[in-house]
C-alpha cells in the first residue's frame, strides 16, 4: 500500500480553503485514501475525500501528516496529494524569509 | 437617541430602518427528500459561490465552495441517513447530523478549525430548510440588518441594493460576516451588547463602521456626521478610481515600474489581477518547504513555468532559494549555527550542497524554455562581493549548457549585505541588475538583529546610513546602465516609495496589498520634489525625522 508523510505548513493548517482543494482532489481518484495527523493523533485515520473528516483531524501549522492509499491509481493518489500539500494547497508559504 | 457602542467591523456609515432575518416560510415549494435537498443545497451554495468570484472576491467565494463540499460529505449524508433509517424526519436527520459533526469540530483546540462548527451548522440548516421546501431569508427594503450573528452564505445570499448596513450583537471583526461586509463596502458593527433588545422597537438605525457605534433613532448632530462622510468617501473613491488603471508615476509623469512580490505560483494572479507590471521578487522557499527530500528538477521547473506562463511577456524576477540555518529543512544538512542570518545560508550552501543550487537554476531554465521567455531574470541572495558573482554565474554556465536550450539568463543580486554596496561598481560590471532588499540591509548595516522585538526601532529603513548607501549604489550603477530596484518593505510604504524614486531607484517592488497607496503617495509629487525631500533626509538626523518632512509632504 502506497503511503507517504508530509508536514503542513499552511499558516493555519488544514483549515477550511486548503482542506476543500485537498479534498476535492482526494476525490478525483477511484483509490481510497486515507489520511492520519500523526503529530496530534497517529492512531486514526479518516477519509481523505471526507471534508469533515478532514476538518475533523484538526491539522494545524507544522503537522506532520500521513497519506495512505489502497485502489487501482493509488501511487497516482498519493503523489499528487503529495505535491498538492507541498506546494501549499493553493495559498502559497507560510513563511516569508529574507529581502 | 440612544449610542450603543460595538466593535469596528468593516468601515463607512449608513443609515435605514432595522430589519430582522426571518425564515421565509410557507413558499409552496414542494417538500424534498434528502438526497434532492443536498443536490439543492449544492446548487445555491456553488452559485453563490461563482457570484462572489465574479464580484472579485476569490478568498469568500473559496468559504461557500467548502461549505458545498460539506454538504455533499458522504460521512455527514451516512450519519443523517442512519438516523432516517430509523424512523427520524429528513429534516431533523440532517439537523442532528450536523450538530454532531460540528460538536467534533468545536472540540478541536484549534480555533480557526472550531470556527468551522457554524459553517457547518449553517450547512445543515441549509439542507433541512429545502427539505421543508422553505426559501433563504430575504429583505424586502433597504434597511441595517440587525442579528446575533450572521453566517457568510447568508450574508452572500442578500440582496445587496437592500442592504445598507450591518449590526451584530455577537461576532468579531473576523468572522466571515465582517470579512464579507468589508469585501462588499458594507458598513458593519459587531459586538454590540444588547442591540437585539434595544433595535426591536427602533424605526431608523445608523450605523458608524469607523467609530464602532449603533446610533437608535439617529439625531441631526449624526446625520450631519453622515452627510459629511458620504461626501469625503466619494471623493477618495474617485481619487482611486483614477489612479487604478494608471501606472506608478510621479505628478509630472516620471514612472518607476510597479512589480510584486510573490511567494507562490497563486500569488502570481492575484498580483496581475492588481495591475503589477511585472514580479520584482519571486521567492522561490516554497517548493522547497514541507518535504522531506529536495524537490527535483521537474517539480520545481513546472512551478516555475506556471508563473512565467502567468505573466507572459512581463518580467519576473526568480530569486534563488534564501535557506539558512533559521529555518533548517530535513534534506539540508546545516551545522547548528549561533548566528544563522551570518551563516552558512543561501548561495553560501552551494559549496556544501552544490546539487540543491544547480538542481535549481537548471529547472529555472528548463521553465524559461518551456514557457518561451528566452532571457529569464535570475536573482541571487546574500552576494558580498564579486567571487559570490563569479561563483553563481559559473554554476548558471554549467546549468545552461546541461538542459541544452537557447535561454540566455540575466543575472541580477539581492543588495543586502552592505559589503556588496562597499564594491558596487566591481559588481556592476558583471550583473544585470540589482534589487536591494531593505529590510536584511538595514539589519546587516546597523547590526541590529530584526527578529529581536527589543531591537524593532532600529529596523527603520529611512535611517540616513541606509538612505546614503542606496544613493551609493545609484551613483555606482547608473553610469554602467545598471538598473536598481527594490524589494523590500520600504517600497510598500508611501513615505519609503517617494524617497527611493527621489533617490533614483527605477522599480519598486511589493505585495500588491500596498499598490494604491504607493500610486496615491508618488502622485502627489513631481520629480523634483521627491528628489528635494530625499536629499534633506540624507542629512537627518534620524528615521522619525525624515518620516515626519515626507509625511507633512504628503499630506499637503
Amino acid at each position: 500500500m502506497p503511503e507517504a508523510t508530509i508536514i503542513v505548513l499552511n499558516r493555519s493548517g488544514l483549515h477550511a480553503r486548503p482542506a476543500a482543494s485537498f479534498v476535492r482532489a482526494a476525490a478525483g481518484f477511484g483509490a481510497d485514501v486515507r489520511l492520519c495527523n500523526l503529530t496530534r493523533d497517529p492512531g486514526r485515520t479518516a477519509s481523505a475525500k471526507s471534508m469533515l473528516a478532514v476538518l475533523g483531524l484538526g491539522v494545524g501549522h507544522g503537522d506532520e501528516i500521513r497519506l495512505e492509499a489502497t485502489g487501482a491509481d493509488a501511487d497516482e493518489a498519493i503523489d499528487t496529494l503529495l505535491a498538492l500539500v507541498a506546494g501549499g494547497l493553493g495559498e502559497g508559504t507560510a513563511e516569508v524569509i529574507g529581502e | 437617541m440612544r449610542t450603543l457602542r460595538g466593535v469596528a467591523a468593516a468601515p463607512g456609515m449608513a443609515s435605514a430602518p432595522p430589519a430582522l432575518l426571518e425564515p421565509a416560510s410557507g413558499s409552496g415549494a414542494p417538500l424534498l427528500r434528502l438526497d434532492a435537498a443536498v443536490e439543492e443545497s449544492c446548487r445555491q451554495l456553488d452559485l453563490l459561490a461563482a457570484r462572489l468570484r465574479d464580484r472579485g472576491l476569490p478568498d469568500e467565494s473559496e468559504i461557500l465552495e467548502a461549505q458545498a463540499l460539506m454538504a455533499a460529505d458522504p460521512e455527514l449524508l451516512e450519519a443523517a441517513g442512519r438516523r432516517i433509517a430509523a424512523g427520524m424526519a429528513a429534516d431533523d436527520a440532517i439537523l442532528a447530523a450536523g450538530e454532531e459533526a460540528a460538536a467534533v469540530l468545536e472540540e478541536l483546540s484549534d480555533e480557526l478549525l472550531a470556527a468551522r462548527a457554524a459553517d457547518v451548522r449553517d450547512v445543515a440548516a441549509r439542507i433541512a430548510r429545502a427539505v421543508r421546501g422553505e426559501a433563504p431569508p430575504q429583505l424586502s427594503r433597504r434597511s441595517i440588518l440587525v442579528a446575533r450573528d450572521l453566517t457568510p452564505s447568508t450574508t452572500a445570499e442578500l440582496d445587496q441594493s437592500l442592504l445598507a448596513g450591518l449590526a451584530l450583537e455577537g461576532g468579531s471583526p473576523t468572522a466571515h460576516a465582517a470579512i464579507l461586509a468589508r469585501a462588499l463596502g458594507i458598513p458593519a458593527v459587531v459586538g454590540v451588547a444588547g442591540l437585539l433588545a434595544a433595535a426591536s422597537g427602533a424605526a431608523e438605525l445608523m450605523v458608524d463602521g469607523n467609530a464602532g457605534l449603533v446610533m437608535l433613532e439617529p439625531g441631526a448632530e449624526d446625520r450631519q456626521r453622515l452627510a459629511h462622510w458620504e461626501t469625503e468617501h466619494e471623493a477618495r473613491l474617485d481619487a482611486e478610481r483614477a489612479l487604478h488603471h494608471r501606472l506608478l508615476a510621479t505628478a509630472d509623469g516620471h514612472r518607476v515600474m510597479l512589480g510584486a512580490n510573490i511567494g507562490s505560483p497563486h500569488d502570481a494572479s492575484v498580483a496581475l489581477r492588481a495591475g503589477a507590471e511585472g514580479v520584482g521578487l519571486f521567492r522561490t522557499e516554497f517548493v522547497f518547504m514541507g518535504r522531506r527530500r529536495a524537490p527535483d528538477e521537474q517539480t520545481q521547473a513546472a512551478a516555475y513555468a506556471q508563473v512565467l506562463r502567468d505573466f507572459g511577456e512581463r518580467p519576473v524576477v526568480i530569486r534563488l532559494m534564501d535557506i539558512g540555518g533559521d529555518k533548517p529543512l530535513p534534506f539540508v544538512v546545516l551545522e547548528p549555527e549561533p548566528n544563522p542570518f551570518l551563516g552558512v545560508r543561501a548561495i553560501r550552501l552551494a559549496e556544501r550542497e552544490p546539487e540543491l543550487l544547480s538542481t535549481q537554476l537548471r529547472a529555472i531554465v528548463r521553465a524559461a524554455a518551456e514557457a518561451g521567455v528566452p532571457r529569464p531574470l535570475i536573482m541571487a541572495p546574500m552576494v558580498a562581493d564579486l567571487a559570490d558573482v563569479r561563483r553563481v554565474r559559473a554554476l548558471l554556465d554549467e546549468a545552461v549548457a546541461a538542459v541544452g536550450a537557447a535561454v540566455t539568463p540575466q543575472l541580477g543580486i539581492m543588495v543586502e549585505v552592505p559589503s556588496a554596496i562597499v564594491v558596487a561598481d566591481q559588481l556592476a560590471d558583471e550583473v544585470a541588475f540589482f534589487s536591494v532588499g531593505t529590510n536584511d540591509l538595514t539589519q546587516y548595516l546597523l547590526a541590529a538583529d530584526r527578529t529581536n522585538a527589543a531591537l524593532a526601532e532600529r529596523q527603520d529603513p529611512m535611517h540616513p546610513a541606509v538612505l546614503r548607501s542606496i544613493a551609493s549604489l545609484v551613483a555606482a550603477a547608473a553610469p554602467r546602465g545598471v538598473p536598481v530596484a527594490v524589494c523590500g518593505e520600504m517600497g510598500g510604504d508611501p513615505v519609503g516609495a517617494v524617497v527611493l524614486t527621489g533617490l533614483g531607484v527605477s522599480e519598486l517592488s511589493m505585495g500588491p496589498a500596498s499598490f494604491g497607496a504607493v500610486k496615491r503617495a508618488l502622485a502627489s509629487v513631481t520629480l523634483a520634489e521627491a528628489q528635494e525631500l530625499a536629499k534633506r533626509c540624507l542629512d537627518a538626523p534620524d528615521p522619525a525625522t525624515s518620516r515626519a518632512w515626507v509625511s507633512e509632504r504628503l499630506a499637503v
